[in-house]
């Protein structure tokens, strides 16, 4: 619209003006910077993304060919048919490792999102001696690398498990508790964040109202944070569905598997076949990026909350 | 938790039943199972693998790990001497020095990419937010998922994208194995963290170019300012804090890393950095002693870091 505007103001003559007039009549250095710049990331991010999904559609032909194929020459599934072959003795199915991540994503963005209400509503609201010490402890945690905690949690809970009679490996639900350990934090500061955004006198409302602080927090308190809940639960979903070091670490048989370490072992196979593994990063990476798009804005709020002030 | 209200009724138990009793009981049982989780697989943990580092813990006697033989610094002098950690010139840099080189040049570029893409959204134009969230992809996607698509454009054969483009351009004559060339690889994972990780930077300091009063760019229009002054003498000291704060995360969280290094190289061809190398100790040789030293090291190194920060870049802040 704006550029018809332009057109009718600037030309004289009748014959329309070529794409190239506007483009000169457009650019000047900042503009032309400002463009490269966007060229530049908008490329460099997106084709690996490209890449991943069109690599999936070749078949073995187009993937083992001379040069890359830029273009798949059609839809093809091949590589996801291969994926989900109960008969290949390589892959198996995925399905299995599909339902393990779920299996141990759910849950942790789940019990990560009611424990952390419940430690976060404690900080922003109520006073108790101890409080900032024992925030300042849970931070501490980004301080600790995950390959200095494993060691110990590997030995620990070997220990444990041969006394109450569990196995470690190959335990989703020990997973779980691993992730909600570094979950926690982040979602306890993000929340805690949002909590101390909402005016208390709201509460205190209540309080006065005759309410209980059950009642509060329930009714009252949940209901304003709903924006920082879902942002939470997704990133824990995140956090827990992304993981590798711990399963690798925790997983042995195949059919326990998450999808991050079935793949890596599907890209470690003797016989490599990039359109399997791209196959199965799509299907690993198009729920997370949906989920993101869908609630993008919450996501954001949550990231940066409290991180930005002063 | 019984301590503290404990010493709260002292008193002939006056203020046992007062609301703010009652408040700081509430406040422990519901911050306690969070807090026992993070202690449970943190804490403790953290505090059980320095007195693993000191003894001598392998596969065969995980099972009676408390009976294990006390090794004194053995483990730490173990890992010292290892070819793979120490520093031996030019050619091969060892883990330690690889981690340090590696985490602040990732870090640098990370928090350079991010101010360019934070400085290219700061403006007002059709499809912000669509160019906002496509930003936002590679730190949204699974690790292992980008990290074998680069692996895959990085390809050593002539059919790699990268290898395809730089031969049709004539760059090169022969393909390249990227990834699996000294030097060139570790370049390639830095680049492969500013990619992934820029966006985290953006966000942040996004949201605080955000809150710049307008004022201060009306003020310098007044004075004349050009686009490079107001950046300079405007924009730069609004974000300083923030910088500095993304900074400091950014290089803890790069150098604990572990999972971008293994899946690309492997830590082979001059990447092996300290996760790596403890992992390696710990759960491909299933020397538990050597690998917590190792991460001890990690640890000590990062709070050398953390010191120097806070003694040198917070004070000057502050001034």
């Amino acid at each position: 619209m704006g550029v018809d505007r332009y057109t009718s103001s600037l030309s004289t003559a009748d014959e329309p003006r070529s794409f190239l007039d506007h483009m000169a009549a457009w650019i000047n250095w900042r503009r032309f910077l400002v463009s490269l710049g966007f060229i530049f990331f908008i490329t460099s991010i997106l084709f690996p993304f490209y890449w991943m999904i069109s690599s999936s559609f070749k078949t073995r032909a187009e993937i083992g060919a001379r040069r890359p194929v830029y273009v798949p020459g059609a839809l093809r599934l091949e590589a996801y048919q291969e994926l989900f072959d109960p008969q290949n003795p390589n892959y198996k199915d995925f399905g299995i490792n599909i339902l393990n991540s779920i299996k141990v994503a759910v849950p942790t963005s789940i019990v990560a999102v009611f424990l952390s209400v419940l430690g976060s509503y404690a900080i922003a609201r109520l006073k108790f001696r101890g409080k900032e010490v024992m925030l300042n402890s849970i931070l501490m945690i980004y301080l600790f690398p995950g390959v200095l905690l494993i060691i110990p949690l590997f030995a620990m809970l070997a220990r444990i498990g041969d006394a109450l009679g569990f196995a470690v490996q190959d335990n989703l639900a020990i997973l779980i508790f691993t992730y909600l350990a570094q979950t926690l934090p982040v979602a306890l500061y993000m929340l805690t964040n949002y909590f101390r955004t909402i005016p208390s006198e709201i509460e205190q409302a209540g309080l006065i109202d005759g309410c209980s602080r059950v009642d509060v927090i329930w009714r009252i308190t949940l209901p304003l944070a709903i924006p920082a809940l879902v942002s939470v639960a997704i990133y824990t979903f995140m956090i827990a569905w992304n993981e590798f070091l711990y399963a690798l670490v925790f997983l042995n048989s195949r059919d326990m598997f998450t999808m991050p370490i079935k793949i890596n072992a599907i890209f470690n196979d003797p016989s490599p076949q990039p359109h399997v593994v791209m196959a199965a990063s799509t299907i690993m990476t198009i729920p997370v990026v949906i989920l993101f798009l869908a609630l993008e804005r919450f996501l954001e709020e949550g990231l940066t909350a409290g991180g930005v002030k002063g | 938790m019984s301590v503290i209200a404990e010493k709260k009724k002292t008193p002939l138990l006056k203020g046992w039943n007062t609301l703010g009793a009652r408040e700081a009981r509430l406040a422990w049982l519901l911050i306690l199972p969070t807090a026992f989780i993070v202690f449970g697989i943190v804490i403790f943990p953290a505090i059980f693998s320095v007195w693993i580092s000191f003894h001598d813990v392998g596969l065969d006697n995980l099972n009676n790990v408390f009976n294990t033989p006390f090794v004194g610094l053995e483990n730490y002098r173990q890992v010292w001497t290892d070819f793979a950690f120490k520093f031996q010139g030019l050619q091969s840099w060892g883990a330690a020095v690889t981690s340090i080189v590696y985490s602040l040049a990732a870090t640098i570029l990370t928090v350079l990419v991010g101010l360019i893409a934070s400085l290219l959204l700061n403006r007002k134009f059709r499809a912000r937010g669509v160019m906002r969230a496509i930003f936002l992809f590679p730190y949204v996607a699974p690790i292992v998922s980008v990290a074998f698509v680069w692996r895959w454009i990085l390809d050593p054969r002539p059919s790699g994208v990268l290898n395809d483009v730089l031969m049709s351009m004539g760059v090169i004559d022969l393909p390249k194995a990227y990834l699996a060339t000294r030097g060139l690889a570790l370049v390639l994972v830095i680049i492969f963290e500013a990619w992934r990780y820029f966006p985290f930077a953006m966000l942040m300091i996004l949201a605080r170019l955000q809150a710049i009063d307008s004022t201060l760019y009306e003020a310098a229009d007044v004075d004349g300012a050009s686009i490079w002054q107001k950046f300079r003498f405007v924009t730069l000291p609004e974000l300083r804090y923030v910088l500095g704060a993304i900074f400091l995360l950014r290089l803890m969280w790069t150098f604990n890393k572990f999972d971008d290094i293994f899946l690309l190289t492997g830590g082979g061809f001059g990447t092996k950095v300290l996760p790596v190398l403890t992992y390696e100790f710990s759960f491909k040789l299933f020397d538990f002693g050597r690998g917590a030293a190792t991460a001890m090291i990690l640890l000590v190194i990062l709070l050398i870091f953390m010191g120097l920060y806070i003694g040198v870049v917070m004070r000057n802040v502050e001034e």
